[in-house]
Formats: C-alpha cells, structure tokens, sequence
C-alpha cells in the first residue's frame, strides 16, 4: 500500500483550474521528486496534500485514509508536513523559535522535541551557528534550510519540500540534496518539488509535470539516464 | 510639579493596561479595537451588580465581571470579526467602534445612565506621596500592571502559545503550515485581550463614579496615544507609552491650567499623538517584540 495516492486531483484558484486530474503514488521511506516548469502545478499539487487549498474533485489517501478535505492542523498531527516555497519562516522569530513551531504537533513532549532539535542542528550546523537570530536576518539558502529544518521539527512521516534549491548556488543546492539524502535515511519519506535535475542523484522515483497533470512517472535512475525524456519536457539537456 | 508627576504615573497605569489589549489585538490580528474600552465597562458594571446590589463576595464578584468580559471578547470575535477577516482593515476597524457604541448603549439601557460607585478592592485609604494623594486602588492597580508587564513578557518569549500568537501576526500561511489553528489563535487572543480589558475596567472603576461607556469616553484615546507612541506592536512599549501619556497629560494640566486654558487634558493627549505620529511614527520601541 502506497503511503501517498493521488487520484484524479482538481483543484485551482478562485474560478482558474491549475490541477487536471492529478494521480501518483509514493510508497513509504522513498524520495520522490517532481520536475516540471515553472508554472507546472507542482505547487499547487503540494498545497493541495497539506491541506492548505481544498481540492475540486479526485482522492487523496494517506497511509490507505482518505484525506482530501481535511484542513492542514490535522494533516500535520497525522505526519503530513510541508516546507513552503519562498521560504515562509517567521521573519521576527529567532531561528530556534521558529524551529520550536515547528514542533507545534509534539509540543507536549518536551523531550522529543529537545532530541528533534538535536538533531536538526546536527543536519544543519548554520542554523546552530545562528540559533539567536532573527530568521528575517538570514540569508536566503539560510532561510531555505530553516524551512525544512523548521518541517523536520514536526518529526514527520511524509516531509513535501516545495522548491528545495531554488535561489541556492549549485554548490549549497547539493549540500541541501545531501541534507534530503539524510532526513529519508532516519525515516522520513520525501517528496521534493524541483526544478534543478540535479536531485535526481537522490531519487528513487520521479514525475515529470505539465500543464497541470503527470505526463511521466517512473524510477529517479531511468529519469537521470533518459536525457531526450528531460529535454523533451524540461527542455533542459542537464 | 513631582506631586503632578506622581499623579501622571498612577494615572498613566489605566492607560497603559488598555493599551497592552490594543497592541496585542493588533499584534494578533492587525485590528485597531476600538472596543476595547467597553470590555472594562462592561466588567466593572458586572462587578458592581454582584456586589451591590447581589452581595457576591468581592473576589467572586471580580471573577464574574473578568468572565463576563472573556465572553464580550469572544462573541465580538465571532460575530463581528471573523465574518470581515478578509474585508479592508478600516472596514474592521469601524465595525469595533460599532460594537462599542452598541455596547455603551446596551449598559445605558440596562444600567441607567446615572453614576455608579463601586467599593474599591482593598478598602479605602489614602496615602501621600510626594504630596499627591494616592488611593489604595491605585496602588494595586500599578502593582497589576507591573505583574502583567512581567508576566507578558515571559508568556510571549518562553511559552509555545506566545510564540504561536506572534508567528499568526507574521506570516498566516507559515502558520498555518505549521499546523496552527488561526481561528483558534483569534479566539485567543481576542478573549485574553478582553480580559485585559476587564482587569482595567474593573481596577480602574472604583477610583472615581463610573458609568456607560466611561472606559471608552476617557481612557480610549490616551490609551491608543499609548500604544502608538510604543510603536504599536510593542507590549514593554505599551507599557512605558501609557505612563509617558499619563505624566504628559499630568503635567500639561499643571502648566497649561494657569493660562486658563480649557481642555487641557485631552489638548496635551491630542498634542502628543499628533506629535509621535508626525516626528515618530514608527513609536519609541517601534518593532515587533
């Protein structure tokens, strides 16, 4: 059993339909990733699993429940936990409190966020460095890495990182493929929306959006090989 | 003149507790609340009829008007601004000043508009200070609002609700991706900001006759001067703003009365939150906090 299905995804803004009928499946400790342009309905379709925009029509299963219409306070509770794009961390916030939200769902046990937190500045050793800091004050690869470290808090079982790269230079951008290397390898199951084909190194399947529906799915290792399939949807040869 | 300073700080304390509930409804929720004057008549009038005219032991009777006020709170909240959350803040900020007026007229229909005394908390004596003379009252009303000030201030740097109550006024997306409830953090903060209301209300009554309204009628405007001159979203600003208005105000009488000018209370409030809004707006401590 899939630990997330999509079946038949509609959703848009206002009247403007973006989703056409999105389905996938990503089974549990995997590390999927979503190529596609900008403008794709990559987003969207993350958005639309953590519970922040309402579906239209089609399914969403968690764990083999169905989900589609719950808000995002219970999906998060279940495990369900997003790492927004343009970063979204609390500007006026330190870096550890906004890391302390982010433990929101666990935020009675006081041990096991102390030990989450451990370990997320293991992961991320800057935002040790920077712990007292404003988030507004860090630099955007900062922020970026506060997101997900921020989404890690929540220990979840299913982490979706909308945009992981983007802003980064290629260097901090496979430093932060590493990092998702190392966040599936304790457990979590990962989902990342990219635009750089370089995370498919750390892919063990890939989807290729367009125009607001999957037009591939397959193994991340025969996505890297295929440089024509790439070219042809991406346009990118890299 | 220090017996116009004395006078000024314990006056200030009134305004600056109100506004401590107007800066954390606008922290919360980006709304100017104009309404929350009337939780504090609304508590002292509650307080009153339990313990004038009911005989409720005092501390139960305070207890009553706090939660009267906490349900005022809340039902604003419900009726009033979580239907407008995504209408234009003016349209927000005047559907306050209607629940206000609405309630001022509800307690002059109920209440009748003659005075009403309400027995201070810790009897009745009077001290000199510095040649002022200063009510057991007052002294307990600055001793709250001390412990308000510090207890604020730790709920809003160490616990988990203090920080998600800031986190709602920074970015609502990020916290609803963090899996916060934004419906029940305005729930929150409304009903803790009419309980605060309540407490003002409730210590300020006994120090003079109260009737409909008069929380809104005189302590409203020096409050909002408070907060602004804080920098609006600052509570310690909230804080040292309703002391600065209330010995400005205090000395603005003591200088000002001589030229027999009329008006000189609120002609010095006016003057001041003309002036911050003019030269700083951005307020003393001016950054959220």
């Amino acid at each position: 059993m899939p630990l997330l299905e999509l079946d038949g995804l509609r959703t848009g803004y206002g009247a403007v339909p973006v989703l056409h009928g999105v389905s996938l499946s990503v089974e549990e400790g995997e590390t999927a990733v979503m190529l596609g342009l900008n403008g794709a309905g990559k987003t969207t379709t993350m958005i639309s699993i953590a519970g922040l925009l309402r579906p239209w029509a089609g399914r969403i299963h968690f764990d083999g429940k169905p989900i589609h219409g719950k808000d995002a306070r219970e999906l998060v509770e279940m495990g369900i936990v997003l790492a927004p794009e343009g970063r979204h961390v609390f500007p006026a916030l330190s870096v550890q409190n906004n890391l302390r939200l982010g433990a929101w769902p666990k935020r009675r046990d006081a041990g096991l966020v102390k030990r989450t937190m451990d370990r997320v500045f293991e992961v991320f050793p800057r935002l040790l460095e920077r712990r007292d800091q404003l988030a507004g004050t860090l630099s955007g690869g900062e922020q970026q890495m506060l997101a997900i470290a921020r989404g890690m808090m929540a220990s979840p079982r299913l982490l979706l990182v909308d945009e992981a790269s983007l802003g980064l230079s290629p260097k901090l951008a496979q430093e932060v493929f590493e990092t998702m290397r190392r966040i599936n390898r304790d457990g979590t199951t990962v989902v990342i929306v990219e635009q750089n084909a370089g995370v498919l190194r750390i892919a063990s399947r890939a989807f290729i959006m367009l125009k607001g529906q999957i037009v591939y799915a397959g193994a991340g290792e025969e996505l890297r090989r295929g440089g024509e399939l790439r070219k042809a949807y991406l346009g990118t040869p890299d | 003149m220090l017996t116009s300073l004395v006078i000024g700080v314990f006056q200030g304390a009134t305004y600056g507790l109100l506004a401590v509930g107007l800066v954390l409804v606008y922290k919360g929720t980006r709304v100017f609340n104009f309404m929350q004057g009337e939780f504090g008549t609304v508590a002292a009038y509650a307080t009153w009829g339990l313990v004038a005219n009911a005989h409720v032991p005092y501390g139960f009777a305070v207890l009553a008007g706090l939660a009267c006020a906490v349900l005022l709170g809340l039902v604003v909240e419900r009726l009033v601004i979580r239907p407008l959350l995504d209408s234009p803040k003016i349209t927000l900020l005047v559907a306050t000043v209607g629940a206000a007026l609405l309630t001022i007229s509800l307690t002059t229909l109920f209440g009748k508009s003659e005075g009403r005394v309400l027995a201070p908390a810790l009897g009745s004596k009077n001290f000199f200070i510095l040649g002022a003379g200063v009510a057991t009252q007052q002294l307990l009303l600055v001793a709250v609002l001390a412990g308000l000030a510090v207890a604020l201030a730790y709920f809003f740097s160490r616990t988990d609700l203090g920080l998600a109550v800031l986190a709602t006024s920074q970015d609502a997306f990020a916290t609803r991706v963090v899996g916060i409830s934004v419906p029940a953090m305005s729930r929150f903060i409304w009903g803790f900001a009419a309980l605060l209301g309540g407490i003002a209300g409730i210590l300020q009554a006994p120090i003079g006759v109260f009737g409909p309204g008069f929380m809104t009628g005189l302590f409203i405007v020096p409050a909002f001067t408070a907060a602004v001159l804080g920098g609006m979203t600052s509570l310690p600003g909230a804080f040292l703003g309703g002391e600065l208005v209330g010995v400005a105000q205090s000395l603005g009488i003591y200088y000002l009365e001589r030229f027999h000018i009329p008006g000189t209370a609120d002609l010095t409030v006016f003057a001041l939150l003309l002036a911050v809004l003019l030269v700083r707006p951005q307020g003393l401590l001016g950054k959220e906090a």
